[in-house]
């Protein structure tokens, strides 16, 4: 099936330039193939949220393409984002809604119909351990509780393309391992794409097959994490890879 | 595999629905704020000009001092809610980041700004018909629903889109109060509310008949008395041709991402 095919992204030669003269996305080129869990790791600065941006509509780039799954995401913006679920880096969730509400009006956003987008809820709820909280306002929950939400919250339409960014900043040593384990069992038994960034190489390690450093708006190393880390002595680290491509 | 195009029209449509109960919700959550307030602020404008000053205006052009003014204090209200409504709404959660959340959806840009238009519609038209209700109860009833209805839902529709804007346009407080107080409220007290402009005298009826609210209230007049100083066609008219370029205005913002988009 020629779907199939598809990468879940391509990105060709993509620039931002932001008003400050900042270059953030210097001709940035990136394939994640379907199916996979993919890490993006690199510096503050480097471009990672700038690109996510692109890929679900919240930054305009200069130049450039972004495909999902092969739909442009400019030119076929709205086939493009049906396919995306993204948990950003900043916890911004509407105050004027519950935490349930916050799933059930995300699913409607992206076309579920209100029963679904309700049983959609309540099935996201038991999975991030928040069904106690279905009816309290996400100022209210705690900072570990707010991130599981938006995580949930961007699987409630059922995306083929997962996008966290830095999923785990700020996360207790217990949620983040409890949220790899969901992560895992997400990407295997529903084979949703999943594209992490994360300045936690630890976590990119045990989690992502593939990984691709970025640095100053630029791919600058990729490959299968497996093969980043394999060494004579089997004591190489993904860190080592990292600061090697850095350097 | 991607959703069909009838699919995804019909998602974008579910979706359309469900920023406008979005916006439903948060006029009906905060009803102490969207609600309560015009509609007392109405009530005092009838008590003061219409129950303590009206004993002594009596009649403007055979008509009661209190069914003069109410249409327009309802196209104020109108106007006020409409507009407020869509203005706060949007820079709320412009400013504090979850406006993304349908930015990312695949809405269209015209679909988003129609979800916001209609929280500033029903929020003018809740505060509207009570004041309409209970005013009608001392100032009469209305002479020609259709015309009225029409005039008013024109008004919402221009400030709806004209709040969308704002709210898009505004960084900071003092710019989205500086567009409601400093040229809503000073337009529609010289917009022709407490006075017929064939009453004023010059310059002031020149400065009223340059006023774009005046023909609002005048065509709402009509409606609710059959009395009106300009051409009611003319004014639905223009009424319409600003309603669409507002609107067109707005979703144009939305497609370019204007300060919302780096």
């Amino acid at each position: 099936m020629m779907g199939a095919m598809l990468p879940a992204l391509r990105v060709t030669d993509l620039h931002k330039y932001y008003p400050d003269g900042v270059h953030a996305l210097r001709g940035l080129a990136l394939e994640v193939p379907a199916g996979s869990f993919f890490g993006l790791l690199g510096p503050n600065g480097a471009g990672k949220t700038t690109l996510i941006g692109v890929i679900v509509g919240l930054v305009r780039a200069a130049a450039g393409h972004v495909f999902v799954f092969g739909h442009d995401a400019v030119a076929d913006a709205a086939a493009a984002r049906m396919l995306v679920g993204l948990a950003p880096q900043e916890v911004h969730l509407d105050r004027f809604l519950t935490t349930r509400e916050v799933l059930t009006y995300h699913a409607r956003y992206f076309g579920l119909g209100r029963a679904e987008a309700d049983e959609r809820a309540d099935e996201l709820l038991d999975a991030f351990d928040l069904g106690g909280k279905a009816r309290t306002r996400p100022d209210r929950l705690s900072g570990g509780m707010r991130r599981r939400l938006l995580i949930a919250r961007a699987l409630a339409h059922r995306p083929r393309l997962l996008i966290l960014d830095e999923p785990t900043a700020g996360v207790d040593l217990e949620l983040r391992h409890e949220l790899w384990r969901f992560l895992r069992r997400l990407h295997q038994e529903q084979e949703t794409t999943v594209l992490l960034t994360t300045h936690y190489l630890e976590e990119a390690e045990e989690l992502c097959e593939r990984v691709a450093f970025i640095r100053d708006g630029l791919i600058v190393a990729e490959g299968e994490t497996r093969e980043l880390v394999r060494s004579a002595d089997g004591r190489r680290r993904l860190e080592d890879a990292y600061l090697e491509a850095m350097h | 595999m991607s959703a069909p195009p009838s699919d995804l029209r019909r998602a974008q449509w579910r979706g359309t629905l469900a920023l406008a109960g979005r916006e439903t919700r948060r006029v009906l959550i905060v009803w102490t704020q969207t609600i309560l307030p015009p509609v007392l602020n109405a009530f005092l404008f009838l008590l003061v000009f219409g129950g303590a000053l009206g004993g002594r205006i009596r009649q403007i052009e055979g008509l009661p001092y209190l069914t003069f003014i109410l249409p327009g204090l309802v196209v104020m209200t109108v106007a006020n809610q409409s507009f407020g409504n869509n203005a706060t709404s949007i820079f709320q959660a412009k400013r504090e980041g979850y406006i993304e959340d349908v930015l990312t959806s695949p809405l269209r840009p015209w679909q988003l700004a129609a979800g916001y238009l209609s929280g500033g519609l029903l929020r003018a038209t809740l505060t509207a018909g009570i004041v309409v209700l209970v005013g009608s109860a001392f100032a009469g009833g209305v002479a020609n629903p259709l015309l009225a209805v029409l005039a008013l839902t024109l008004t919402g529709l221009v400030f709806a889109s004209l709040g969308i804007v704002a709210g898009i346009w505004a960084e900071t407080f003092d710019q989205f109060s500086l567009v409601a107080n400093l040229i809503i409220a000073p337009l529609a007290l010289v917009g022709g509310v407490f006075y017929a402009v064939g009453n004023l005298p010059q310059p002031w009826a020149t400065i009223t008949r340059l006023d774009p609210i005046y023909y609002l209230v005048d065509a709402a007049r009509a409606g609710f008395t059959g009395f009106h100083e300009s051409s009611v066609m003319a004014s639905l008219m223009v009424a319409t041709v600003v309603a669409a370029g507002l609107f067109a205005l707005a979703v144009m913002l939305l497609d370019r991402g204007w300060r919302l988009k780096p």
